[in-house]
């Protein structure tokens, strides 16, 4: 039985693409724009620019204020946000499905926001705060100290939200030349999911930006080069934990193998895997776990674990060893299978809501145009053997030292 | 497309209070068993233990491995997680449909005859002074702790990691004797929701639990808040400061639960809401600020936060609890059309997921004793009146409080 009705789309004059997915067991429907721009796609002197643009779209257009546009979202009742990534920008909205219109009308409005200079200043201080916060967490810190290191001198080695001197010296018109420069229909999706009718998303698509203007699209993206060798450290002494992760080449989002990288992140440290049995459940490190990072062009292959200093070498010597195993041994058709029935679950909660398909569609339509459907998803995953496992360990393999990223309190390894 | 959905209720023969939301087309399946056994039960000396106990009862059977277990949940998809409470400890499972009565079976056998293996039971206990080491480097749970001690007392405001020393106490022989005291059929609350043959599943769960525990009558205790307003700091090196303050709401089954919410919402619902408004885009102090509830049994109390570098720390206290004091003085009817609104809207939206439904659902029986009906909980929202929330804001002051910061440096010339 399909949960889905089965996925639409169509372009308007100036280039906004619409995608929509029906899904006629919902009452509720999820609306947003992909925005296709973000921290890669930003000059060192603009670094943050992306996700300053996203929370100014929320400080006002022509036709409403910032308290305007926050009381709209909320007398809807709308679940809503934003966020911003190394590759894209996002905006959504979730409501009852009589409230849709109203929603894309006003994410469309923020679209074109006029990036007022009275609520600047402001905004910078939040976003300050947001760095500072960030700061203070293990997790999203040695997050940026891998990209920092790996892709040093690439645009993918540049957080995020920036860093307090480029968000100090970011000035309001330069933030208004790189939205003036992205935010146009031919860099812009519109996608929605829920109780929808297709042609009437189209029909308010085309009443709401019909007459938005196109222009360039954004510029080429250099093709990163990891650096996969080495040890890249760094000190914190207020952390109590020290973060460790081992780096190895993987499968990009564009990449048909991504798929079987994921199996093999999930054999490896997902959920009742190697990780989970060998190197939890011997008491090593309660928090250790595999996965792929990836961009349109890239990927890597992540083991990382957190763990008290003193027990980092017996964490790193835990995964080599659950790593060097995998890649000489394979993997067993019965984890293969697990992995496939605990997809099967996953993706029928993820359809039971306009939201989480909202959510899971966002990069498949980035990088190839339209999402696949539930069962294309769970064919790669039919086809997936322990023989399929191999020839892909062969064209990505887990071997020799990889990339070591390290951070805590510790300055280790020495 | 709204298909009618049916609430049940009933008292199993082996003793377990059962409720059924029927879901017609939904595609999958959620359970959540409750168990009359928390934080408040363990003893001063071994605080932790009810975690332990839920970490390691996965950990073996009777007649499977700890593997076999995850394997067998595994074979049919099925997501089994387990999280200990203040006054209970709740088991949610979700799956596909086809499979329910094979993950019914699976959780009967893992709840009735775990056999608390020696070396899981050490790993368990291992794992968690490594939780106590990981909190200290999440500010916001650390702050979480801190405040809860003050905020209920030494029962219920207990954390369920204990401290390295309580978990070094728990002995196997401690853990096996806890689940034998508070695992029964007499003291569970199962409910199950989704496209399912309510008769069947029920008769199902009362066969498969039947005979037990000692048929010891699982009534919930309510247990006093006590409360201990002040103002108290505790130094940590941190880029931010993080504030936390608390005051008694009401409770989940007071007449004025809804009015509470539909406050907390003109507090801090959306986006437009008094907090992020006033501390965050008039300000620009914060990134993060909220406010919310929690709710023991027969208690409530309300919380706002904020985390901001400290050279901002004071601002944002004064500013927080100004904005707790101004609720009583200007609300306005367009603000509490939206604080409602926000809720009820997201009931239909969010009501899409199962597992929402059923975890609610849980809610109910456990504050309630009985189902509430989506359309019931959406009424006593949708009748909530501007004297409502005046005649709630006038009896329950917040003049005391309770303040704990957490960062660099202490509030200054603060009032509690």
């Amino acid at each position: 039985m399909t949960q889905s009705g089965g996925f639409h789309e169509h372009t308007l004059k100036n280039g906004l693409r619409i995608v929509v997915e029906t899904m006629p067991h919902v009452r509720s429907a999820a609306a947003g724009f992909l925005v296709r721009t973000g921290a890669r796609d930003e000059t060192p002197d603009l670094a943050g620019v992306s996700h300053f643009v996203e929370h100014m779209c929320f400080k006002g257009t022509k036709k409403r204020g910032w308290e305007q546009i926050t009381r709209d979202f909320d007398d809807m009742g709308s679940t809503y946000n934003a966020y911003t990534s190394k590759e894209r920008t996002v905006y959504f909205g979730w409501v009852r499905v009589e409230d849709l219109e109203r929603q894309i009308e006003l994410l469309a409005d923020m679209m074109q926001s006029q990036m007022p200079s009275e609520e600047f200043d402001m905004e910078k201080n939040v976003i300050l705060e947001e760095i500072a916060m960030s700061d203070d967490s293990l997790e999203r810190k040695v997050y940026d100290l891998l990209h920092e290191r790996l892709y040093a001198g690439h645009p993918l080695s540049w957080p995020v939200l920036g860093t307090t001197e480029s968000i100090t010296a970011l000035s309001r018109d330069s933030l208004y030349g790189y939205f003036a420069d992205r935010y146009h229909p031919r860099n812009m999706v519109l996608i929605v999911t829920g109780a929808v009718e297709p042609k009437a998303v189209y029909d308010i698509a085309e009443r709401i930006c019909g007459d938005w203007a196109p222009a360039e699209p954004r510029p080429d993206r250099a093709r990163p080069k990891a650096t996969l060798t080495g040890v890249h450290k760094g000190v914190v002494d207020r952390f109590q934990r020290q973060a460790i992760g081992i780096l190895y080449p993987a499968p990009s989002a564009a990449d048909e193998d991504r798929d079987i990288g994921d199996l093999v992140a999930s054999i490896l440290g997902g959920r009742n895997s190697r990780f989970f049995w060998n190197i939890v459940q011997t008491g090593v490190a309660a928090n250790v776990a595999a996965g792929r990072l990836d961009y349109c062009d890239e990927g890597l292959m992540l083991a990382f674990g957190f763990t008290e200093p003193d027990r980092a070498d017996e964490l790193l010597g835990a995964m080599r060893k659950e790593i060097a195993t995998l890649q000489s041994g394979g993997v067993t058709e019965d984890e293969v299978q697990r992995v496939r029935n605990r997809v099967a679950t996953s993706l029928a909660s993820e359809g039971e809501a306009p939201y989480y398909r909202f959510m899971q569609m966002i990069q498949e339509i980035d990088v190839f145009g339209l999402p696949r459907t539930v069962e294309q998803r769970l064919a790669v995953l039919e086809k997936a053997t322990p023989a399929v496992v191999r020839e892909y360990l062969a064209r990505w393999p887990l071997q020799g030292d990889g990339a070591v990223i390290s951070l805590g309190p510790r300055d280790w390894p020495v | 497309m709204e298909r009618s959905e049916t609430y049940h209720h009933r008292r199993l023969d082996c003793g377990i209070d059962f409720a059924a939301l029927e879901m017609p087309g939904r595609h999958t399946v959620a359970l959540n068993v409750r168990v009359a056994a928390g934080m408040v039960d363990e003893d001063e000396s071994r605080l932790g233990l009810g975690g332990i106990v839920e970490q390691t009862i996965t950990k073996g059977t009777a007649t499977k491995s700890a593997r076999d277990v995850s394997d067998a949940f595994d074979a049919i998809g099925a997501q089994f997680t387990g999280g200990v409470g203040r006054q209970s400890t709740v088991f949610r499972l979700g799956c596909l449909p086809e499979h329910l009565d094979t993950a019914c079976a699976l959780v009967a056998e893992v709840l009735q005859t775990p056999s608390f293996p020696q070396d899981s039971f050490e790993v368990a206990i291992q794992l968690a002074q490594q939780e106590l080491t990981a909190m200290e480097d999440d500010p916001q749970e650390l702050a979480s702790r801190l405040i809860a001690r003050n905020a209920y007392g030494s029962r219920l405001g207990r954390h369920e990691l204990g401290s390295k020393e309580t978990l070094a106490a728990i002995t196997r022989d401690d853990v096996v004797n806890y689940w034998k005291r508070y695992y029964g059929a007499a003291r569970m609350q199962v409910c199950v929701g989704g496209a399912i043959d309510v008769d069947g599943v029920a008769q199902s769960i009362d066969r498969l639990f039947q005979g037990f525990g000692d048929g010891a009558s699982g009534a919930f205790e309510t247990i006093p808040v006590e409360f201990s307003p002040g103002v108290r700091h505790q130094d940590k090196a941190l880029e931010q400061e993080h504030i936390l303050m608390c005051w008694p709401g009401v409770s989940a089954t007071s007449p004025e639960h809804s009015v509470e919410r539909v406050t907390l919402g003109i507090l801090s619902g959306g986006m437009s809401s008094r907090l992020f408004t006033e501390v965050r885009e008039k300000q620009g102090l914060v990134y993060w600020v909220g406010a919310w509830n929690e709710h023991p049994r027969g208690a409530g109390m309300m919380f706002a936060g904020a985390s901001t570098t400290p050279a901002r720390c004071d601002q944002t206290a004064r500013t927080l609890l100004r904005e707790i004091d101004r609720l009583a003085e200007d609300i306005t009817q367009e603000e509490l059309d939206r604080a409602k609104i926000g809720i009820t809207a997201k009931m239909q939206t969010h009501g899409d997921i199962t597992r929402a439904r059923v975890g609610e659902l849980s809610g109910d029986i456990y504050h309630h004793g009985r189902p509430i009906p989506i359309e019931e909980r959406r009424a006593t929202i949708e009748a909530v009146r501007m004297d409502d929330v005046r005649r709630y804001l006038e009896t329950h002051p917040r003049d005391k409080l309770c303040v704990q910061t957490l960062g660099p440096r202490p509030l200054e010339d603060f009032r509690g």
